[in-house]
């Protein structure tokens, strides 16, 4: 115990080289866990997100894409479903629910989704139903009409916008606010905002699909009617709520009464006949289409945990550099130990113990760095890319890795150690000068 | 009757992988309480002589036998051990750990093997008891005490070498050109202080220096053979 306290005072009176090579280790820790985190973190949140779907349908194309662009709003559908095909899908024996997605407009960056009252009924996300912070879900149009105003939204929306209840606000068509996109001419009213869900969800804006349509009677090639007639009051050559039905939706949500019929259900909607509007559709489980898509992040995860791990490796490195260059200068020190009786072992350990302790000391601080990071960029990681991140104790990947990283350390503890030891017994009380 | 501080018998030392001895040694005893200064020129072997003193190495012929027990049956670690419990060493200069107080420089045989802390705490009581006496009696003030080791002068850094290596009453002092780093004044001082202050707690000091000027402050003087080779009694 006296050595340990010994080799902790003389690292301490040379903390200014070792604390710099500390600090690479720690950084590279930093790395490693960060990513680490952050993928697990993302299938976590990803999976969440469509925790009770049993199948995403969807013009045939890509899995992918049509998982990224319907559930979490990233890139842009290429073609669109026929919206009579959502009856024949909700008249399926094995079908329980549909949820119908339609997507491309947006409110500052954040995208709406136009939906049904269904998807208040039956969207889950981490295997919870919806609640609210405050208000209610728009109602349904055909029975209300004035719900065609009504919009809902997500908790990021508010706190960003920091909009409240019975707020007015107009929605953009596209994704690009310019005057002659703006759906000014059709203000909503904020009825009700959702709890957190760690989903993109959070960042949605919700309206009805009747409301959609109102919003685009009159437009044509991504203009408001103005922008070719100057009709004052557009609100009158609204049709009647009954004719306001979309032709086409970007997406259906599936849910089945019993997920053991989840193939055939699918077999079923992709061999729908077709008809005169219709596409060809593509149902989607979720969870196969979620592993094809890791498959394909996989390549760069894996290169950033490689890269990772080669910089700790270096950092590591680094740290035995420095206290083997640092042992020439010890000489004296160490025939100290040696003419006060200590044993060449003793001299390997006590150089072991400090090397262990400077990289044990950056490892636990690159934990807690990372940590804090992440902490810090919550926020930015959500917003940005719908990545839910959890504090606390790190993951069991993280633990493995730090557990090899210990392992790592240790072994390059052995080197300046295994150095020291050669050289006390060479040098006995008699160093070089 | 009471064993030889040091016992030198028929000894012959060389390196590894040369064949002519370095030096040999046919007898040179040192008894109990006696001090012994070792002189010669440089690279005559003195410093060797004292490894094998100190334990550090074992001679390939010949007995060396410190404090009544031969080294050369000890096991490494246990020559080791019997260094750290018996012996005090002073070296020519950068005797103390700098990151250490002049006190904790001090102390640290006593933390380093549990019979050098008992034979101070029998002798005067407590280990602190037996720093202070220590460093009164080599002129160590207080306010020193507390102070970083390597912001000492060279001459108070080879008191508290000397405090040091006589805490916890080991029986014999072994000092390696202690004076050399010193001026003519500080030489005469520290060795007098030394050599009382070990004689006091009744250490035997054995010194080798090429300063044949010191020589007349010990009790006996060798000569390392191979000049005029001889045993003068002083």
């Amino acid at each position: 115990m006296f050595w340990l306290n010994l080799a902790w005072k003389s690292a301490w009176s040379r903390k200014y080289s070792l604390s710099l090579v500390a600090v690479s280790v720690c950084l590279s820790v930093i790395i490693l866990l960060g990513v680490q985190q952050v993928r697990t973190d993302a299938k976590h949140s990803f999976s969440n997100a469509l925790s009770g779907v049993d199948l995403v349908v969807g013009p045939r194309g890509s899995q992918t894409d049509l998982l990224l662009y319907s559930v979490f709003q990233l890139g842009t559908p290429t073609q669109n479903m026929s919206y009579t095909d959502l009856q024949r899908i909700t008249q399926l024996p094995a079908v329980a629910w549909t949820i119908p997605i339609q997507l491309g407009d947006s409110f500052d960056g954040f995208p709406v989704m136009g939906t049904s009252i269904e998807f208040f009924k039956h969207y889950k996300s981490s295997g919870k139903n919806l609640s609210f912070q405050v208000g209610h879900a728009f109602e349904d149009p055909q029975v209300n009409p004035s719900a065609l105003t009504q919009v809902v939204i997500g908790s990021e929306v508010a706190i960003s916008k920091k909009l409240k209840l019975n707020d007015a606000f107009a929605l953009t068509h596209g994704y690009k606010a310019i005057e002659e996109t703006v759906h000014a001419d059709h203000p909503f009213k904020l009825v009700g905002i959702l709890k957190p869900t760690g989903t993109p969800l959070d960042r949605s804006v919700l309206i009805s699909l009747e409301a959609f349509e109102a919003l685009h009677v009159g437009w044509g090639m991504g203009l408001r009617p103005s922008a070719f007639d100057v009709k004052p009051n557009l609100q009158k050559d609204l049709p009647e709520i009954k004719e306001l039905k979309p032709s086409e939706l970007t997406a259906v949500w599936v849910g089945l009464h019993s997920r053991t019929a989840v193939f055939s259900a699918r077999k079923a909607i992709e061999s729908l006949r077709l008809n005169s509007t219709s596409v060809p559709l593509m149902a989607v489980l979720p969870g196969v289409a979620l592993d094809e898509l890791w498959q394909i992040v996989r390549v760069v995860e894996n290169a950033l945990i490689v890269i990772g791990a080669l910089v700790a490796v270096c950092s590591l490195l680094g740290v035995v550099s420095v206290l083997l260059v640092g042992l020439s200068a010890r000489r004296k020190e160490l025939a100290i130990y040696r003419s006060l009786g200590a044993r060449p072992a003793s001299i390997f350990m006590t150089v072991a113990w400090e090397t262990f302790l400077v990289c044990g000391l950056a490892i636990a601080a690159g934990v807690m760095g990372a940590q804090l990071l992440i902490f810090v960029f919550q926020d930015y990681l959500l917003q940005s890319f719908g990545i839910q991140t959890q504090n606390g104790w790190p993951g069991i990947d993280a633990w493995y890795s730090i557990g090899l990283l210990l392992c790592c350390a240790l072994l390059a503890s052995t080197l300046p150690a295994w150095r020291a030891y050669r050289m006390s017994l060479s040098d006995g009380l008699n160093p070089p000068n | 009757m009471t064993v030889a501080a040091l016992e030198l018998q028929n000894i012959e030392f060389s390196w590894p992988q040369q064949a002519k001895p370095l030096f040999a040694i046919a007898e040179l005893t040192l008894q109990q309480g006696e001090t012994l200064f070792i002189g010669g020129p440089s690279g005559c072997g003195k410093t060797s002589l004292l490894s094998l003193i100190t334990g550090i190495q074992v001679a390939q012929h010949g007995t060396c036998r410190v404090l009544g027990t031969t080294m050369n049956q000890l096991s490494p670690s246990d020559r080791d051990r019997f260094r750290g419990e018996h012996l005090g060493l002073i070296f020519q200069q950068f005797n103390l750990l700098p990151f250490l107080t002049v006190q904790e420089n001090i102390e640290l045989p006593s933390k380093l093997f549990d019979r050098r802390l008992k034979k101070s705490t029998q002798l005067f009581g407590s280990v602190q008891a037996h720093v202070d006496r220590l460093c009164d009696a080599l002129h160590l003030e207080p306010a020193l005490r507390h102070r970083r080791a390597n912001l000492l002068s060279v001459g108070e850094q080879q008191r508290v070498a000397a405090a040091r290596a006589l805490l916890g009453c080991p029986s014999l002092i072994v000092a390696d050109e202690p004076t050399s780093a010193l001026d003519e004044d500080n030489k005469i001082d520290f060795l007098n202080l030394l050599l009382s202050t070990a004689s006091a707690q009744k250490t035997s000091v054995i010194t080798v220096s090429h300063d044949m000027r010191i020589a007349s402050n010990f009790d006996r003087v060798f000569l390392m053979p191979g000049q005029e080779s001889q045993n003068v009694l002083a």
